[in-house]
């Protein structure tokens, strides 16, 4: 055949079945396409378990860790069948002789019961089975679940691995907000969530903290039972581990929970037509489950006490004044708990809150206990040196029946009387610790300020920061008490929170039904005395309480600097770190040339100070105690101390924001960084790029600062406001609905300023030490109070502390002068029977539904 | 009465509601005509693999179908066996509207899924990440004019969800990626000879019956009991 020389070609017969001119067809699989971890099916959990592996520091600890747990299980439960039942006690206490042929000496092995003995001694015995046939259960439950979660973390080790890159040793060294940054970056690569191209911090929270946030806006609410009226221990709240199991199980995951899976809210329950047959129903659950707690009370009633008493005895054994210590309560975690507010970041919180927060307890030691402490000490202190003494001359003392024992008591008991006995260099500054302690933990009721030295602050401050026995106790009555307030007080709310959720769900795409208070939407939920008058169009019913929702805002902006709000809330936060900058540079320019060396910001607050004072008693002790000669002085130089990191990166942050916008480029090092973290968003300069790589850790520790500094602003602006136009809501004592709080500003009005002393400004006040029992009402009074120490640096103006610069600029400098001055001034106690008064009145609108329906 | 059903198992999952409200007849017609058309998009033509990551891609054939009882054409894949599978599960769709008596509301969800290989202890996860939900309420009608346009509204109706069904797959919404030829059958339902679509699955619903609510929560309560 002729070959012709034409593109024509004969077709290469082809005898697979596929199309002609295939070749052109191929298709290539790209390489990345093996990963699994696109879609994956339930993200809720999966973020949990990513959250709990990096919280837990890796899987090796974590395994390690349960493997203990279970074992110590076993120990427990083991260790106490045999103390009861196979050991001869008689032997051991040497009522009963044994008769050893080879030597005289009675070994531990004499006191054990022979095997056969033992065995028929458990066998005989009902409640023994029956302790054991519970613990077996449980042990079994915990196994099952152990071996599963073992294999749901070995995949997120995976994932840890393969995905995020990162291996198991440098995790306990990653903060979370690195890991965050990780997983958000590669749901672009790997489409973790297929609803949407890019995943925002927001929507990990939301999914990490869904009924976590629920949570918290109940208690935000007041809707949850927790707070009750007793006869004679007054108002207590009651809110254990229990109680809490038990809410999460009606509402959220136990069968006929409102929710039907992790992340959508039931339907019916969305539509607001039959609430009331939902609200029947809900009641009948309640009933239902509060009565199985009741059959399922010894039970837990026996667990509880074993777990309490092999957890806390050896404790108590070793550090007799761990019971006196306190701790922050369940109560007091929700209360103070941001929306969107992981474990780690609140903790942090509260553990930096803490030291403050037990010494404000401690200004309040009764004075009677105290006397009878004191002597009850030296009485027992006698005895006890008067023992050791002879043990120390001869140590046959010990031998004598008795005398070991005795010393250990006395011991204990002198510890225990000492937590009673006050620190002799104490000093009663309550309204400045109280503010530290604010600067903390974010949040406190209005009628706090101003009334920190009275009985019933403490008293409330209480409830949130309970002793360590008392929260042992709590935990030990639970089993009792948490079925009477299921079936008598939660079933009588569940019309509540059947509209709670309706009017509270709100469903975003790729999340799911979350809270809707957990969006932190000002215009939603904005409350018009929190700074966000103007810009919220929340009905009473809607707003949060106590400048929630504003202050979480603040904190996520804060925690989570690459978060891109939507615009109205941009504007909330640029406006409000604006303006907290301009008090911070205004400050900081008067204090420090922008030349100082930054590194030492501590020591140039001590400086300042210190220096000027020139008093040999004014020293900065590691304790933080101070000789009290100057009392007022010294307690604004406490509180200027505690807070010194504080206003420090404040300083810092200021003058760097100063260079910043000089200099401008990246040349500047973790120094600018810090600045950055700030400002960057207010000052829209391309530093974003750099930001989000530089940041995570020097900003994760300055972010807590910043927030302390916006969250005690806000708390500043709103006392001006709330005082100005009578806004101020009593929310401590409202029982459910809101629209109770009118009865309160009034009694807050009715301070009259002239009643009081006129406090000056720093900048007016004379030289003089000022009396101990002036002592300032705020810390930015202390501030001011603090002027007269540090002439030297009074050049400046009037402010050394931002927060004094506030008050000046609010405007209202006869706000000031009208805050109650001394601590124990007569009209502070007048005050105090009327606010009683005032109380059922807010409570008498229990039975009223909530007047918003909105259907969505 | 409002029937509640069952929204979307999973979250991280499209999903779609078509609604139509037809008379009796024109049941398995119309729902034939948008499982078809969801599926015809939601197919490809047979892989082959050359290699473990490469492959080429058959045809796959098209018919117009003119439906009896409804001014309507719509297009299918010219394949029998998805055929008898489609029309299998409608037609037990119907008979159950037939059966469950007056109310007549029903809705049959086609999900598309994909395998996810687990190890021992557990079995494959299915996981779906686009369901289309379309709700049918079957209405009785008087007389035949009412019939006859009832036959045009009826079409013009399926035509908008048709154009709507394509406007949502054009979106760059998450589809599996495209497999190797080991992970082909956790994506592709390859038993097919003509055409090989999205692994997918039919279910449907007459009323939200009890037993279901009943399992997922045993099933729940199981899961939550385990999880940390």
């Amino acid at each position: 055949m002729a070959h012709f020389d034409t593109e024509y070609q004969r077709l290469e017969a082809s005898y697979s079945d596929s199309p002609p001119g295939e070749e052109n067809l191929l298709m290539h699989v790209p390489e990345g396409a093996k990963s699994q971890w696109h879609h994956i099916e339930n993200l809720d959990l999966f973020f949990q378990r990513v959250y709990n592996l990096h919280q837990k520091n890796g899987f090796t600890c974590m395994l390690l860790g349960e493997i203990f747990e279970l074992i110590q299980l076993l120990f427990v439960v083991g260790f106490t069948v045999f103390l009861a039942n196979c050991v001869d006690y008689d032997i051991l206490f040497a009522n009963k002789f044994v008769n050893h042929t080879d030597s005289s000496k009675v070994t531990l092995p004499d006191a054990f019961v022979p095997v056969e003995v033992c065995n028929a001694r458990i066998r005989d015995n009902a409640f023994v089975i029956f302790v054991l046939i519970i613990s077996g259960v449980f042990w079994l439950h915990r196994l099952v679940k152990f071996i599963y979660n073992v294999c749901c973390y070995w995949e997120i080790r995976a994932f840890y691995i393969h995905a995020l890159k990162m291996t198991m040793s440098e995790l306990p060294y990653a903060t979370w907000q690195e890991v965050q940054a990780r997983i958000v970056e590669i749901q672009k690569e790997h489409q973790i969530c297929i609803h949407k191209k890019e995943l925002t911090e927001l929507d990990i929270y939301h999914r990490i903290l869904r009924f976590k946030n629920y949570m918290v806006a109940m208690v935000n609410k007041s809707l949850l039972p927790v707070r009750f009226r007793l006869p004679l221990l007054g108002d207590v709240v009651f809110f254990t581990r229990g109680l809490k199991y038990n809410f999460e199980l009606i509402f959220f995951w136990g069968p006929g929970s409102l929710f039907e899976n992790e992340w959508s809210l039931k339907s019916e329950y969305k539509r607001g037509v039959n609430r009331l047959e939902l609200a029947d129903r809900l009641a009948s659950r309640i009933l239902w489950i509060g009565v199985a707690n009741l059959l399922l009370c010894p039970v837990i009633l026996v667990w509880q006490i074993l777990y309490a008493f092999f957890s806390y005895t050896e404790v108590i054994k070793r550090e007799p004044g761990s019971l006196g210590a306190r701790c922050w309560s369940l109560y007091g975690r929700c209360y103070l708990r941001h929306f969107n507010e992981l474990d780690h970041e609140l903790m942090s919180r509260l553990s930096k809150g803490y030291k403050a927060a037990s010494k404000y307890m401690n200004c309040f030691l009764s004075p009677l206990l105290t006397v009878v402490a004191k002597n009850v000490a030296f009485f027992a202190g006698s005895l006890l040196a008067v023992l050791i003494a002879l043990t120390i001359y001869d140590e046959d003392v010990l031998a004598v029946e008795h005398v070991l024992s005795s010393i250990t008591l006395l011991g204990v008991c002198i510890t225990v009387c000492r937590s009673f006995i006050p620190d002799k260099h104490m000093v009663f500054c309550p309204e400045q610790l109280l503010r530290v302690i604010l600067a903390h933990i974010h949040y406190m009721p209005d009628h706090w300020q101003g009334n920190a030295h009275r009985y019933e602050t403490r008293d409330q401050f209480s409830q949130l920061f309970q002793y360590k026995a008392v929260f042992i106790l709590e935990e030990l009555l639970s089993p009792v008490v948490t079925p009477i307030i299921l079936i008598f007080c939660l079933r009588r709310k569940s019309l509540e929170i059947i509209d709670f959720f309706r009017n509270f769900t709100v469903e975003v795409v790729g999340v799911g039904d979350t809270c809707s208070f957990a969006q932190m939407d000002i215009r939603q939920h904005g409350h018009p005395a929190w700074m966000s008058e103007g810009k919220t169009e929340a009905s009473i019913y809607q707003q949060a309480e106590d400048g929630k929702t504003e202050l979480s805002l603040m904190h996520f902006a804060i925690t989570n600097p690459q978060w891109q709000p939507p615009r109205e809330t941009t504007h909330f936060i640029s406006q409000l770190k604006e303006r907290v900058q301009r008090e911070a540079t205004g400050a900081s320019s008067d204090m420090h040339p922008p030349s100082l060396s930054e590194s030492q910001p501590r020591s140039l607050i001590a400086n300042f100070l210190t220096a000027p004072s020139a008093q040999p008693s004014v020293h900065f002790g590691r304790d933080g105690s101070l000789s009290g000669q100057v009392a007022a002085a010294s307690d604004a130089v406490a509180a200027l101390r505690s807070l010194s990191p504080i206003s420090s990166s404040l300083h810092l942050r200021g003058s760097f924001s100063g260079a910043y916008r000089t200099a401008g480029n990246a040349s500047a090092t973790s120094r600018t960084m810090a600045g950055s973290g700030t400002d960057a968003r207010t000052m829209s300069s391309g530093s974003s790029a750099w930001e989000a790589q530089l940041t995570s850790l020097v900003l994760s520790e300055y972010a807590s600062t910043e927030m302390s500094i916006h969250a005690l602003y806000m708390h500043e602006l709103h006392k001006q406001q709330s005082r100005g136009n009578a806004l101020s809501r009593h929310t401590w004592h409202r029982q459910e609905s809101d629209e109770s709080s009118d009865s309160i500003p009034d009694e807050v009005k009715s301070v009259p300023g002239s009643r009081y002393k006129h406090l000056p400004r720093s900048h007016t006040f004379p030289t003089t030490v000022p009396s101990p029992t002036a002592i300032p009402t705020s810390a930015s009074d202390g501030a001011a109070a603090a002027g007269p120490e540090g002439t030297a640096s009074q050049q400046g103006g009037s402010n050394r502390w931002p927060y004094a610069d506030i008050l000046c600029t609010g405007g209202k400098v006869t706000r000031s002068a009208r805050v109650p001055m001394g601590g124990w001034a007569e009209e502070s106690h007048q005050l105090a029977p009327r606010r009683h008064e005032s109380l059922p009145e807010e409570s008498s609108e229990d039975e009223l539904p909530p007047h918003i329906h909105k259907v969505r | 009465m409002r029937l509640s059903f069952k929204n979307n198992l999973t979250m991280n999952c499209r999903s779609e509601l078509l609604e139509v409200t037809v008379e009796a007849r024109q049941v398995e017609e119309s729902i034939l005509s948008l499982l078809h058309t969801i599926l015809l998009h939601r197919s490809t033509g047979k892989f082959h693999y050359k290699k473990e990551g490469t492959y080429s891609i058959g045809t796959v054939g098209t018919v117009d179908i003119d439906c009896d009882y409804i001014d309507f054409t719509f297009v299918k894949i010219s394949s029998e066996e998805l055929d008898r599978v489609i029309k299998k599960a409608v037609v037990e769709f119907k008979d159950a509207l037939n059966i469950s008596g007056s109310d007549g509301i029903g809705q049959i969800s086609l999900e598309f899924y994909q395998k996810k290989k687990s190890r021992w202890p557990f079995s494959d996860e299915c996981i779906p990440w686009e369901v289309w939900n379309i709700k049918v309420n079957v209405v009785n009608l008087a007389n035949e004019q009412e019939r006859q346009i009832c036959r045009e509204k009826v079409g013009e109706k399926l035509c908008e969800k048709v154009i709507n069904i394509v406007e949502v797959i054009n979106r760059h919404d998450y589809v599996p990626k495209m497999p190797t030829q080991s992970e082909v059958d956790n994506v592709f339902d390859t038993s097919l000879r003509e055409v090989q679509p999205y692994l997918h699955k039919i279910t449907y619903q007459i009323t939200d019956s009890l037993g279901t609510s009943v399992s997922t929560t045993m099933r729940r309560l199981i899961k939550d009991t385990l999880a940390l």
